[in-house]
């Protein structure tokens, strides 16, 4: 078991590197080398801005509004290649959750619809169970109703080979739960 | 017979509904019981990248109720098995989280004590179950039939069990089945996921590229893992990839409990083939005794 480091009083003023530090999944951002097998073997690597070893120089370098204004962080699919590569085991993935957590929190808008599609599913949460169709549609609404068009092919073939519901999931008992569970986290502020 | 209490996940109820019900007819085949968790919700995946706690609290809903059971907990699902087991070493981890989380749970009257095994189906397939007993069900020998066999990310990472980037237990699943397994670098790589709704020009470029690496190494079908959202992404996208790289794919697309329940002679729409977009039955024709 992980024994928890002690809380050390920063004599500093405290600058973006120790928000990063304090959100899940941030804690090891000193720790990086810079070696950048991240950026090396990142699936989505050619559509950032700044790639995930930058990132994190940006971070240590107080660059706050360049990092949680950039789509960057926002291109991550989560697919976890920079975490089990990494030689510090700092988790790059967690880390990139961590700046996606704060921009959406301090409600910086970086160009990027997966913000609002995050946000959408985050929301969804609250029924219990997802519900595809109107999880889509309601983010549709939120974005660009009109780039729902390019998907209608396939949502039919979906939809004619018995995959896409229309009528919504049933509502659970647990939904309620949930609910609690989320306003509860809310309270706390999230993660800090 | 082995019992399992098992979390499906929103998308096999929908999108993922082929995979669903092959899922549960190999279980029966092979003797696993499956039992259903009840009052399951969302495994808290979906908010994951922008609110780590909340998702982690979810998740622990889950673990709480499945820890009353005492069974191992089983998805089929990656994102749900990844997400679960995420939750499951932050609360035995790290002690700070363990508060936060049952603080959390407390407005729900539960907690997690940490004392949930979550697994991976085809984990269960190789360990539990074992490759000779599942060479032993198969009534149609797959002979000759070339596979791809694509595993995404979150079955394999970033906590395995299996190889994080060149997994081989699909793979020796498939051959059991007397198929043979083609050579394919990305059969770890990403199909993009959620990213399908929101980036289109990033989801479908991968997709791209897992098609085209299969194809090009004489793969006749890709056996995905049984996770709904890498089945779907590359079982629906097929004609949206062809648009935007100018292209011809019509790869068949079958998850890897379909494949094997080919093998086991089972009906093909008691496996959810009839629900597949992608066509499949130029290839597996010769391996059926009966079409519908």
């Amino acid at each position: 078991m992980e024994v928890p480091r002690p809380v050390v009083e920063i004599a500093r003023p405290r600058t973006f590197v120790d928000e990063v530090a304090v959100e899940p999944g941030g804690e090891k951002i000193n720790e990086c080398i810079q070696c950048g097998v991240c950026s090396g073997s990142c699936t989505t690597a050619e559509w950032w801005e700044y790639p995930p070893r930058e990132i994190i120089a940006m971070i240590r370098a107080g660059m706050k509004k360049e990092v949680l204004s950039s789509t960057s962080a926002f291109y991550c699919v989560s697919c976890y290649l920079c975490t089990v590569r990494c030689p510090r085991n700092i988790k790059p993935a967690n880390l990139i959750h961590a700046v996606e957590t704060i921009a959406e929190r301090e409600g910086y808008k970086p160009r990027t619809r997966t913000l609002p599609l995050y946000r959408t599913l985050r929301d969804s949460i609250k029924r219990g169970r997802i519900w595809e169709l109107g999880m889509t549609m309601r983010y549709y609404l939120r974005t660009n109703i009109f780039s729902v068009l390019k998907n209608v092919p396939m949502a039919l073939a979906l939809f004619i080979h018995g995959r896409f519901p229309i009528l919504p999931s049933k509502r659970v008992k647990g939904g309620r739960e949930v609910e609690a569970i989320m306003k509860k986290v809310k309270a706390m502020g999230g993660a800090q | 017979m082995r019992y399992y209490t098992y979390f499906p996940g929103c998308s096999m109820e929908s999108t993922g509904l082929p995979v669903q019900l092959s899922v549960n007819e190999v279980c029966k085949s092979l003797g696993i019981e499956l039992k259903e968790l009840e009052d399951w919700t969302c495994c808290g995946c979906p908010g994951a990248a922008i609110d780590e706690l909340g998702a982690v609290s979810i998740a622990a809903r889950n673990l709480a109720l499945a820890e009353k059971t005492g069974l191992d907990l089983v998805a089929a699902c990656s994102c749900c098995y990844r997400n679960l087991l995420n939750a499951h070493l932050a609360v035995v981890e790290d002690p700070r989280m363990r508060v936060k989380v049952n603080e959390a749970l407390a407005s729900a009257n539960l907690e997690y004590k940490g004392g949930v095994r979550v697994r991976n189906i085809i984990d269960v397939f190789i360990n539990d179950i074992g490759l000779e007993t599942i060479a032993s069900k198969v009534q149609n020998k797959l002979n000759g039939l070339k596979i791809a066999c694509w595993y995404g990310c979150h079955q394999t990472r970033p906590y395995g069990p299996d190889h994080f980037e060149l997994p081989r237990w699909q793979d020796s699943i498939v051959e059991s089945l007397g198929a043979e397994t083609v050579y394919f670098p990305l059969k770890a790589q990403c199909c993009g996921g959620m990213q399908l709704v929101s980036e289109e020009r990033v989801a479908l470029k991968l997709v791209y590229k897992l098609l085209d690496n299969a194809t090009n190494n004489g793969a006749q079908c890709i056996a995905t893992t049984a996770c709904p959202l890498c089945f779907t992404n590359l079982d629906a996208n097929q004609g949206r990839v062809n648009n935007r790289f100018k292209t011809k794919f019509n790869v068949p697309i079958l998850a890897i409990t379909q494949i094997m329940g080919v093998a086991f002679g089972l009906k093909p729409k008691a496996l959810g083939l009839d629900k597949n977009i992608s066509s499949w039955t130029r290839v597996l024709a010769p391996y059926l005794q009966v079409l519908v």
